[in-house]
């Protein structure tokens, strides 16, 4: 039977275009969405090329000026200043939420009663919006009718309020607390359906060679996962590089500055300050960043392919 | 024949464009978009217009933190609406950047157009011409709580004059004890203190700005001074710590708790406590320098005309009935907004309530810096203004600070 | 820990031990940890105005009490106008994203053709822009369609921004199709736009109510797009709303108006996903496990 079944799976292959009609039918199919990223991704994206090559006021008349924007940009120490923040951002929330998913993951794959509402509640919070989730998060982290202060004055862990989101030390951990337990559940939700699709005769037979449970996870769950983990990864690289909402909403940069992310700073340039075309040269070399750091994190999807 | 009936058009639209002041059409929809601040008041006005006119405004509100992005992003496609109040500082870059429809004639033929709040005046012109009016105005003042004062043994009907009767007065009121503070101020909103901190400078003699608002004069001794005084009394607690992270969301929140002894503010806040919170007797007083003296922040929304709008005397006759006697008094003055013209200031209503005229008088001699980029300079959250608050009176370092502004005043002026 | 690790192999041990216990105890206090910012909001939002701002907090309310939602009505044109607005973009959003992504995940799944790979990268890269930076050149646009200031230029938009996701999960259903059953229908003569219909569609379902779920949540909660894009403040959304009300009234923010207002955003986000979330896992792993 699975002779018969590869034999066919070999044959459909080398001919899918011809089996179910022309080739040219295929990109029938994916036209539509096609023609929606040219006319609302690419266009935009080449008007803003052309934008950043000019002295782009927001308001007034726009005049071209070449590769200044970009030679403006190699001196300006905020720019980089906010490109080392939002990655030190990424360095920092990725890894958190990535240990704890995998934590959580574990958890709601045990065999408990009731183990699907855990699952469920812990994903609750991803369906919330980043921006209300932010609001949400700026009452609760307030010093005056905020819980999070009541709570640790209640229990006696503080002995004033802490004033979460002005305060240096302590406004980078709001905004990371909060994104966190805005995304966690995503990130859980993707390794849990990674672990699911492992077949369980791997564990038995692990189990009969007499693997620990660390062990299990060590050489069967973990490399497994890879796969998965790169795509999580990606998404989660992605989301914190181009982190705004949160930045904008619940410390609009401060205190003192230490929480600007390079997209709310290309906001800031381009609309508070009103330059455009500055702020455009900004997002094409974020752009071109990220292609970077995504394309690096393919070959490690792709690597694992052959596993 | 072709040259001549060429001629003949440019003449009739010659003669069009001359008589548009006073050929006004009725029956068109103008359009008006402003910041929510004072919303309600705004949309009582538009719906009490659109009920006695034919031409009507259709009203759209946007939240403040994005009002300029919006009406930036409408104008590069030229979406803007014909009316906007827009905050009186951007007056400036909007004109220079050839938003605005120059209106001088129209301002001219207003009969009490010398009455007009100056500063609101000073600001809506650019090279020559003239290009917005005043629509809303605002005169920053310091609120007092009488209770407390009264409490702390204090004479509520004397209030500082001083920087150091302010000092005095706010030790004595946080002696009371029980969370209650001497003094507020909004740590991390920039614009607050642009309203109310400024001032404490002008009136001192100081300021941050040269007088022609091209150079910046940070490191004077003026503005040293007045970071002293604000970081003694954080240093010593007569401030509440929460005012450090407020990004202008208790600015008068604060006050209202009845807790806070002196805050800067504003003629908004004497509707608020009046109406919301009868319990708390206040009193207003001029914010003072360092050995006296007084001085505002007259601040407020100026109201323009876009220069995109094909209604540009249909939108202006909106603005003459908002300047009417008729409207000044029994909408503005009756709903405590302060009237825009000085010969409205005492009227039956500011004479119910004296500190409203307290208010409209600080307001006359009030000042606002006049710049193309006083977003960049005060407003921003990010920018050198707030950032040297924060350094000198949080971490007290105000040598340090003064330096780091008095550059990044001196970066952003000279982009320009 | 013997019987911890027992527990991830065998389907049911009922007898009770102390790490079970424990595993509960954990399980617990993380839900709680998750529920309580949710929970507490519903909480306050049914408090009296007074004391839904109080500092420091009270914990349960003294009476229910709706005044915050009046409150929260109070501010722009009603807070149905922003609701209603918000579901036809949604909807829109929905549609057109299920369609597309459906239509497309087919055509990169079964077919080849060229330049096939571009494409979707193409369609990928659109998650790799700050939105901000391309708003102007999006408004512009819309504003050459003529379709600035109407909801279904910005679902347009919307539907442009649920591609990647919607495509990659879509790719990856059909992906899991068995081929068989694919062979089966064009012996029957099922010509690839009939197969897809009457076929696929019902197997790749889960991934397809996946992406509608995800198309709902982004179009709900979107902000910056609904305020720029938008002119009238009859068709602004719910989030717009909700940043009037965060700006408050000369700064003094409502918090009693902000408690009901986050909660009118969250709650149909919750009833959504709660009603659709078991297609929503299945319609993941289609997406996600696939090796």
């Amino acid at each position: 039977m699975s002779v018969v079944n590869s034999g066919m799976k070999a044959r459909r292959t080398e001919s899918t275009g011809g089996a179910i009609g022309q080739r040219s039918i295929g990109l029938l199919f994916v036209l539509p969405a096609v023609l929606f990223t040219v006319v609302f991704f690419l266009i935009p994206l080449v008007m803003t090329v052309f934008m950043s090559l000019n002295d782009w006021p927001l308001l007034g008349q726009h005049e071209f000026i070449g590769l200044e924007n970009y030679a403006n940009l190699v001196n300006d120490r905020q720019f980089w200043n906010s490109l080392w923040f939002t990655t030190r951002y990424t360095l920092l929330v990725t890894p958190m939420i990535f240990i704890l998913a995998f934590g959580l993951a574990l958890l709601v794959n045990l065999p408990l009663h009731g183990v699907g509402i855990f699952r469920t509640i812990y994903f609750l919070p991803v369906v919330i919006g980043l921006g209300t989730s932010s609001l949400l998060w700026v009452w609760l982290l307030h010093d005056r009718v905020g819980a999070i202060d009541a709570i640790l004055l209640g229990l006696g862990l503080i002995d004033r309020p802490i004033v979460w989101l002005a305060d240096p030390n302590f406004a980078m951990l709001a905004i990371i607390m909060s994104v966190v337990w805005k995304t966690v559940g995503f990130t859980m939700i993707l390794l849990l359906t990674g672990m699911q699709a492992i077949p369980l005769e791997l564990y038995e037979a692990a189990r009969v060679d007499g693997a620990s449970y660390i062990g299990r996870l060590r050489y069967i769950t973990m490399p497994l996962l890879r796969r998965t983990f790169a795509l999580a990864l990606i998404l989660s690289v992605i989301g914190s590089y181009l982190g705004f909402d949160q930045f904008f909403i619940m410390t609009a940069g401060g205190p003192q500055n230490s929480t600007i992310s390079v997209v709310y700073w290309i906001y800031k340039n381009s609309f508070t300050n009103f330059k455009l075309g500055y702020g455009a040269s900004m997002s094409i070399v974020l752009l071109v960043v990220l292609v970077i750091l995504s394309v690096i994190q393919l070959r490690l999807l792709r690597d694992e392919t052959s596993y | 024949m072709k040259r001549i009936s060429k001629f003949v058009v440019v003449l009739l639209a010659l003669l069009a464009i001359s008589v548009a002041p006073l050929a006004a059409q009725d029956g068109v929809t103008l359009t008006m978009w402003s910041r929510d601040s004072n919303q309600d008041f705004l949309r009582e006005l538009v719906d009490m217009w659109n009920s006695t006119h034919p031409n009507q405004i259709e009203l759209t509100i946007i939240p403040a933190a994005d009002f300029v992005t919006r009406v930036g992003v409408a104008s590069a496609g030229g979406e803007a609406p014909d009316l906007l109040p827009i905050d009186l500082i951007y007056v400036p870059a909007f004109a220079r950047a050839g938003n605005l429809a120059e209106i001088g004639d129209f301002i001219d033929s207003l009969p009490y157009a010398d009455q007009l709040s100056p500063s609101h005046v000073h600001l809506g012109e650019y090279d020559g011409g003239r290009y917005a009016v005043p629509f809303a105005a605002e005169g920053s003042v310091l609120l007092y709580n009488k209770g407390l004062f009264e409490q702390a043994g204090l004479d509520p009907e004397a209030p500082p004059t001083t920087w150091q009767e302010i000092y005095d007065a706010a030790v004595a009121i946080t002696a009371l004890g029980d969370d209650t503070y001497g003094y507020y101020f909004s740590g991390a909103c920039a614009g607050c203190n642009a309203f109310t901190y400024l001032p404490l400078i002008w009136a001192s003699g100081g300021d941050v700005l040269s007088e022609d608002g091209l150079s910046a004069t940070v490191d004077s001794p003026e503005v040293r001074a007045a970071l002293e005084f604000y970081q003694r009394m954080w240093a010593e607690g007569l401030i509440p710590p929460s005012a450090q992270a407020d990004t202008g969301t208790d600015f008068l929140n604060a006050f209202l708790t009845g807790k806070i002894g002196m805050a800067g503010s504003g003629a908004f806040s004497i509707s608020v406590l009046k109406n919301d919170h009868p319990e708390i007797d206040f009193g207003l007083t001029f914010l003072p320098g360092q050995e006296g003296g007084s001085s505002s922040f007259a601040g407020g929304d100026s109201i323009a005309i876009t220069s995109s709008s094909q209604y540009v005397a249909e939108s202006f006759e909106f603005i003459q009935w908002v300047l009417s006697e008729e409207i000044q008094l029994e909408m503005f003055a009756a709903r405590g907004q302060l009237p825009l013209r000085a010969d409205l200031i005492d009227n039956e209503y500011s004479q119910q309530d004296p500190r409203l005229i307290t208010n409209a008088e600080a307001m006359n001699l009030g000042k606002t810096p006049y710049s193309f980029v006083y977003n960049q300079l005060f407003n921003d959250a990010n920018g050198p203004w707030l950032s040297m608050i924060q350094t000198a009176i949080f971490q007290g370092d105000i040598d340090g600070a003064v330096a780091i502004a008095q550059q990044g005043f001196t970066d952003i002026l000279a982009s320009e | 820990m013997a019987s911890v690790t027992s527990t991830t192999t065998s389907a049911h041990r009922p007898r009770f031990s102390f790490w079970r216990l424990v595993l509960y105890a954990i399980c617990i206090i993380l839900a709680i940890l998750f529920l309580f910012p949710i929970v507490w909001t519903a909480i306050s939002s049914v408090k009296p105005p007074a004391e839904a701002s109080a500092a420091p907090p009270t914990f349960l309310p003294s009476r229910i009490d709706f005044g915050n939602y009046v409150k929260l009505n109070d501010y722009g044109r009603g807070v149905w106008n922003y609701v209603g607005n918000s579901v036809g973009t949604a909807i829109m959003t929905v549609i057109g994203s299920t369609i597309l992504s459906t239509l497309a995940g087919y055509g990169f799944s079964r077919f080849r053709f060229p330049a096939k790979n571009l494409m979707f990268v193409l369609i990928l890269m659109t998650l790799m822009i700050p939105f901000q930076s391309i708003l102007i050149p999006l408004f512009l646009i819309l504003t050459g369609l003529k379709l600035q200031n109407t909801l279904f230029g910005l679902a347009l938009v919307y539907i442009t921004f649920q591609l990647p996701f919607g495509v990659f999960i879509m790719r990856n259903s059909f992906d899991t199709v068995p081929r068989e059953i694919e062979e089966a229908a064009l012996l029957d003569g099922c010509t690839p736009f009939t197969m897809l219909y009457r076929v696929m569609l019902n197997i790749v379902r889960p991934g397809i109510i996946t992406v509608g779920i995800y198309a709902f949540l982004n179009s709900w909660n979107e902000f910056l797009a609904a305020l720029i894009f938008m002119t009238k403040e009859t068709s602004f959304t719910l989030p717009i709303l909700l940043t009037s009300v965060r700006s408050g009234y000369y700064g003094a923010i409502d918090w009693g108006a902000l408690q009901a207002g986050l909660m009118v955003t969250i709650l149909p986000c919750i009833i959504i996903f709660l009603l659709l979330q078991r297609y929503y896992v299945v319609g993941l792993t289609g997406g996600a496990t696939k090796g």
